[in-house]
Order: C-alpha cells, then sequence, then structure tokens
C-alpha cells in the first residue's frame, strides 16, 4: 500500500501548481546566483601577485586594531549601521553618548578621537588619496594600534559598552568582530588555501557548498509552499471525511504524502546541482585535478536535504494541526531570521537552519568545522522526524473526530 | 457473522450541547431510512459509526464489532459524506483507483474492481473526466462507488440526493436498493421521498432522539384518520395554515385543494383521506 501511495502521491505532486512555481523560483534564483560568481576563474596564485584575496582572521591584536579603526569612523560620522532584526538600521548617537563611546576608544587606544582622525587623514593623505570622512569603514587594510598593554578582556569588556550604547546588531559583538574581520592573504596563505581547494575538495566539493550556500537561503522558505498546499487539499477538495472513512493507517498515509513531496522536492535541487557542477569538472581537469563527479550527490544531501525535510515537516505539522496557512508565516519568519541572525557568512552553523559558506574554498577552515556541521544537520534531521511522527498523531486524532482538533466541530 | 448495528443508550455531546440523547436503535441487513429535520443529529450518528466522532456515552456495535476497534470498522463500512468529492485534478478513475488504495485493496484487486464499479455506477464512459467537471449526480455515483469497492458490510450514505435532479434522484435510489441485497445501507436523509420509495424500515430522529422506529407501515399508521383533505376558498389559505399543520396545496382558481393534519375534523367540509409517508411525518414532527 505505502509504495503505490507513495507513486499517486509524486502524481499528484507533479500536477499541481505550487510545484510548478516552486521549481521555476529555485531555478531562476540559483542560476541568477550562481551565474555572478566569478569562480570559474579560478587560477593558481603566483608570487608576486598585488592581492591575494582575503581572509578572516583570529589574531586577537588585529581584530581589536581593525575593529577599534571602525569604531573611530562610526564615531567621526555619528553613524553605526545595525543590523537588530536582520534588516539595516543606522543609530546615531546623543551627545553624552557619544562622549561616551570617545572615552571608551580614548580607554582602548590612548589617543582622543582629534588624534585618531589626524593620524587617519595624513595616512590617507602621504597614498595621495581622498579621505574616508563620510565612509561606512575606512579602507580594508586601515588599523588604529590599541594601547600598550590593552590586555583582549579589556577590549571585550569596552565593547559590551559599545553595544549597549547602540543596541542590538552591531559589529561590535563579540561574534561578529571575531568572525568578521578579514585581512589580506599573504601568498603563502593564499596557495595553501589554494592546494587544499584543489586536493582536498578536488574544485568541485568547493564549488558544491557555494552551491548550498544559495540554496540553502531559498529553501528554508519554498517548501513551506509545497507543504502547506499538500495538507490543506483534502479540506479544499472536501475530501477529508471520506478519506478519513478509510482502513489505510495514518502512518501510511502521511509517511507517503511526505516521503513523496520531500523526494519531488529535493529532485529538480540535485539535477540543477549537477547540471552546474559540469563545468567546475572541466575547470578541475584543466587545472589537472580530478574533481568529484558525485559531489553534487553528496554535498546536497548533507547541506539541503535535513533542511527541506525540516521545512516540510514543519510545515505538515502545522498546517495538520491548524488547518489553515499558518506555517507560512510562523516558517518564513524563521527562515529569514536564521539567514539573518548568522553571525558571519561562512561557517558557525550553530543550530541555525539556514547554514551559509557563501565563499568557493576556505577547505582547511571547512575541515575544522565539518563536525559542527554534522551536528547540524543531525539535529535537524531528527527534528523533521518528530514533526513527522507529531503529524501522523495529530491525522489520526483528527481522523476520530471527523475534523479539527483545534477547533469545534458541530454538525448535524 | 450477523449482519447488523446495535445502538443502545447512545449519547453524545459537544461541549455542553447534546447533539444524541439516549439513542437505542437495532438495524437489520437491507435498507434502512433515517429521517429527521435539519439539526436532529443524523449527521452525528452517522459520524459515530463511522468511526469519525467518538461517542460520549452508551454502547455500539457494527456487525457485532464494538465501535471503539475504529481499524476494524472502517474495514467493513463505507461511508459516502454529504458532500462527497475529491482531488480536483484527478479523472473518476484515478480518484475510485486511489480510494481503493486507502480501502487496502491490491493492484491485482484494483484492476479488477475499479472499472466494475464505474461500470455499476454507469461512469464507465465518464472514466477519464476530471472531478471538477462533474456533476453533483455524477459525484455522488462516484462516491457510492468508492463506498462499495471493497465490499463492504454496512453501507451509510448521508443525505445522497439533496441537490439531484428527479431523474438523477431515481436513478441513485434504485441503486442504492440494487447494492442493499446482501447488506445494510443506512440511508440518512431529510427528504421523505427518498425514505418512501426505498426503505421498509425507518427511524427518526428528532432534536437528538428517537420519535420513531419500525416499519414504514407502522409510521402510516401513526397518522391514519388524522389527515384531512378539503376544497377552501383560496382567501381562507392563509388562515388555514396558521390553524393547521397544512402538507399539501394545489390552488385553481379561486380555490385550494388542501391536505391538513389534524387530531380530529378540523371544519365540516374536510374529509378523511389516507396518509403518505409525508403526512405521518409531518405529524411526528408536530406531535407534541
Amino acid at each position: 500500500m505505502f509504495y503505490v501511495l507513495f507513486c499517486k502521491e509524486c502524481k499528484q505532486t507533479v500536477k499541481s501548481l505550487v510545484y510548478y512555481i516552486y521549481v521555476v523560483v529555485f531555478v531562476l534564483f540559483i542560476t541568477s546566483q550562481m551565474s555572478s560568481e566569478g569562480s570559474l576563474k579560478l587560477q593558481e596564485p603566483q608570487p608576486g601577485q598585488s592581492y591575494y584575496g582575503e581572509a578572516v582572521t583570529k589574531d586577537q591584536t588585529l581584530i581589536m586594531e581593525k575593529t577599534l579603526a571602525n569604531l573611530m569612523q562610526d564615531i567621526s560620522r555619528n553613524l553605526f549601521a545595525t543590523y537588530p532584526l536582520g534588516f539595516y538600521k543606522g543609530v546615531a548617537l546623543t551627545a553624552p553618548e557619544k562622549e561616551q563611546a570617545q572615552e571608551i576608544l580614548e580607554r582602548c587606544t590612548g589617543k582622543s578621537l582629534e588624534m585618531l582622525e589626524a593620524e587617519r587623514n595624513r595616512y590617507f593623505g602621504q597614498y595621495g588619496q581622498p579621505t574616508p570622512k563620510d565612509a561606512a569603514t575606512p579602507l580594508p587594510d586601515y588599523k588604529v594600534p590599541v594601547r600598550e598593554g590593552l590586555s583582549y578582556g579589556e577590549f571585550e569588556a569596552s565593547m559590551k559598552e559599545i553595544c549597549s550604547l547602540v543596541g542590538k546588531g552591531s559589529s561590535y559583538e563579540k561574534s561578529s568582530y571575531e568572525n568578521k574581520t578579514y585581512v589580506p592573504m599573504t601568498y603563502e596563505q593564499a596557495k595553501a588555501e589554494f592546494d587544499a581547494l584543489c586536493h582536498q575538495d578536488r574544485i568541485t566539493n568547493a564549488f558544491m557548498r557555494l552551491f548550498c550556500d544559495y540554496a540553502g537561503i531559498i529553501l528554508a522558505v519554498l517548501p513551506i509552499f509545497v507543504g502547506v498546499s499538500r495538507m490543506l487539499r483534502d479540506r479544499r477538495a472536501k475530501a477529508q471525511q471520506v478519506l478519513f472513512s478509510k482502513p489505510a493507517p495514518a502512518a501510511a498515509i502521511i509517511l507517503s504524502r511526505y516521503l513523496a513531496n520531500l523526494a519531488m522536492l529535493f529532485f529538480p535541487v540535485i539535477l540543477t546541482a549537477f547540471l552546474l557542477q559540469q563545468p567546475y569538472l572541466y575547470k578541475a581537469q584543466t587545472l589537472g585535478v580530478r574533481g568529484d563527479a558525485l559531489a553534487f550527490f553528496k554535498v546536497c544531501c548533507l547541506w539541503l536535504l535535513p533542511e527541506i525535510m525540516t521545512v516540510l515537516a514543519l510545515s505538515f505539522l502545522l498546517t495538520e494541526l491548524t488547518d489553515t496557512i499558518l506555517a507560512v508565516f510562523v516558517q518564513v519568519a524563521w527562515g529569514i531570521g536564521s539567514l539573518f541572525g548568522a553571525e558571519t557568512l561562512v561557517g558557525s552553523f550553530g543550530l541555525h537552519l539556514v547554514t551559509r559558506w557563501n565563499t568557493l574554498g576556505q577547505s582547511t577552515l571547512y575541515a575544522a568545522l565539518e563536525k559542527d556541521l554534522w551536528r547540524n544537520k543531525s539535529y535537524y534531521v531528527l527534528l523533521a522526524v518528530l514533526c513527522v511522527a507529531l503529524t501522523v498523531a495529530v491525522y489520526d486524532k483528527k481522523r476520530g473526530r471527523g475534523g479539527s482538533i483545534l477547533w469545534k466541530n458541530m454538525q448535524n | 457473522m450477523a449482519i447488523s448495528i446495535e445502538i443502545q443508550h447512545l449519547t453524545k455531546y459537544y461541549g455542553k450541547k447534546q447533539a444524541l440523547s439516549d439513542v437505542s436503535l437495532s438495524i437489520p441487513q437491507g435498507m434502512f431510512g433515517l429521517l429527521g429535520p435539519n439539526g436532529a443529529g443524523k449527521t452525528t450518528l452517522m459520524k459515530i459509526l463511522t468511526t469519525l466522532s467518538k461517542k460520549s456515552g452508551g454502547e455500539v456495535a457494527v456487525c457485532q464489532i464494538p465501535i471503539e476497534n475504529s481499524r476494524q470498522i472502517r474495514n467493513i463500512t463505507g461511508y459516502l459524506p454529504q458532500d462527497f468529492s475529491m482531488y480536483a485534478n484527478m479523472s473518476a478513475y484515478e480518484a475510485l483507483d486511489y480510494l481503493a488504495v486507502l480501502s487496502g485493496m491490491d493492484r491485482a484487486e484494483r484492476k479488477r474492481k475499479v472499472p466494475l464499479m464505474l461500470e455499476k455506477v454507469n461512469l464507465s464512459e465518464k472514466q477519464k473526466t476530471k472531478v471538477r467537471s462533474m456533476s453533483g449526480g455524477m459525484k455522488r455515483r462516484l462516491g457510492i462507488a468508492q463506498a462499495i469497492i471493497h465490499d463492504p458490510r454496512v453501507i451509510i450514505v448521508d443525505e445522497p440526493t439533496a441537490g439531484l435532479d428527479p431523474e438523477e434522484r431515481v436513478r441513485f435510489r434504485n441503486l442504492l436498493c440494487e447494492i442493499a441485497k446482501d447488506r445494510i445501507v443506512l440511508l440518512s436523509t431529510h427528504i421523505v421521498g427518498d425514505i418512501e420509495a426505498t426503505c421498509e424500515n425507518i427511524a427518526v430522529l428528532k432534536q437528538g432522539r428517537i420519535c420513531f422506529q419500525g416499519k414504514v407501515a407502522d409510521l402510516l399508521s401513526l397518522a391514519e384518520g388524522k389527515v384531512y383533505a378539503a376544497q377552501i376558498a383560496a382567501a381562507e389559505l392563509e388562515k388555514a395554515k396558521q390553524n393547521y399543520t397544512v402538507t399539501g396545496i394545489l390552488t385553481t382558481g379561486g380555490t385550494a385543494n388542501i391536505k391538513i393534519i389534524a387530531e380530529k375534523q378540523p371544519f365540516p367540509q374536510a374529509k378523511q383521506t389516507l396518509p403518505d409517508v409525508e403526512d405521518a411525518y409531518m405529524y411526528l414532527m408536530h406531535k407534541a
């Protein structure tokens, strides 16, 4: 019974308009994002290049110097960029608050704001560059030296004070400055990264991680609509009563629906990944690397399948429980919150629904963080299983009541 | 196994509202009519019998299986709900095949029985018609096909003829009689004509209570001597309606031929006449 129901559900999904919208939106989104990536120009770094790209630094002195340079710039123009709910909010301090911020800056650098501004102007002046007075940040390589004897602990406490002045979501939060301080790479660093990209990731695995980064964003939201639409279909078609009266077990009905929808949602993802991977297989070949032809499948299964499973399972549960489109509002908010709640665009998986890896490579960092990723994905697989089990229980309960379990069902 | 439904002191509450009160019924094999006005509790009773609603008290057994064994009950019952429909994009064949799978039928059995059932309900030529394009009558016929496809011992049909044109209604009633030969067909309706044409045994529900149970002839005998026919002036019609239960009016010119229910002769020109089931039902409904 289960296999027949599964096949019939797949057929039903293919016939639904919502599914076609899902496929079109997904393909348009992913191709537009991936086509703007210049990663096919990938080349081995050569000594003497002026720029090798940037990498996140974990050097505490560099973190302090770069963060204080940003702070000086923000105080100078009295505009702090914050993202409290994931969206930009510019914060201007009042006169007493600005004075307090200046004191904190002076405590960390041993210099007044005026002195630091003069040094900045001199620095840019010697290169014949205009002073970036109104820029959000000074040039990437600009740093402000810290006061002699300033410990990292003191720096952290000072940044906490700044956070209390400017509010949530600023670049002075620990998670931000420790994960988003970029410094230019040296040739040796760039070469080591390139070698890891070729030998650890065989290029295609790294590319697929980037694919999953973009796909993960849209897949936090799109499957909701397919799930909600499926679970409301019985009610919309006025088929609920007759389906409830049939002897098929609730588990067979719900599981076949879930797995069929999951398979149909995952299929275009895998197909798109497979097609977009082909130029990278060729690129790997031209660089003398044997690309991993199955990377599209392996990486998508790890990065995207648990996410789709969870989003679909939760949409099933909320819709079956409420007989409404509540899941759309709850889950879209969750997806957006998870996207903007990420501390960094590379790594910091935690328990975020949307896991980010917005770069081609950083293979060494990925190897170090892979365990965290597995932990995150295992958590979401378990959550999905729990949601499906609860959906079965809700369906069974509704069946015994002939309809909703939340709202009164009075028919004579 | 005896084919019967036994209901003892059944009660059902929705919150504080009592939908069924101390209902006791014995339903034998064949067509059984459950009659009652809208809101009398017919659908509630149907839902309890199809395990779609839980009883609040009393005992119910379908073919000796207690109603609590919902899985077994679903195996031996077929249900046609009041407003049956299926997924709009499915054809008649696909919808019936899908519901047959849910009834636990294997591929070979479905392949044999789906065309057979479509033929039985006269939908063979429309097997590719999408549910969205079906008329009310076609949907009901598809509904009855899905209710009988797994050969259940009990078929429960809720208001099956509402909204059908006269020809469809007659065809549907005949179909129900045909399939009731070796099982119970419990027909719930507020349309007296359906019961009169198909059922020998009936029960009447009124405000959640059984107010009559027996054969159609017994119901008729209740109203015997209480139905009068009279010819009155059309101008007096309103007055007659205010004072008596009028079950039929035929106005021709300035006169009206009316049928009245009354305990004794309402006025001299009124003559006693034989009651039909509708008269008897109306008598029962208006009895204190």
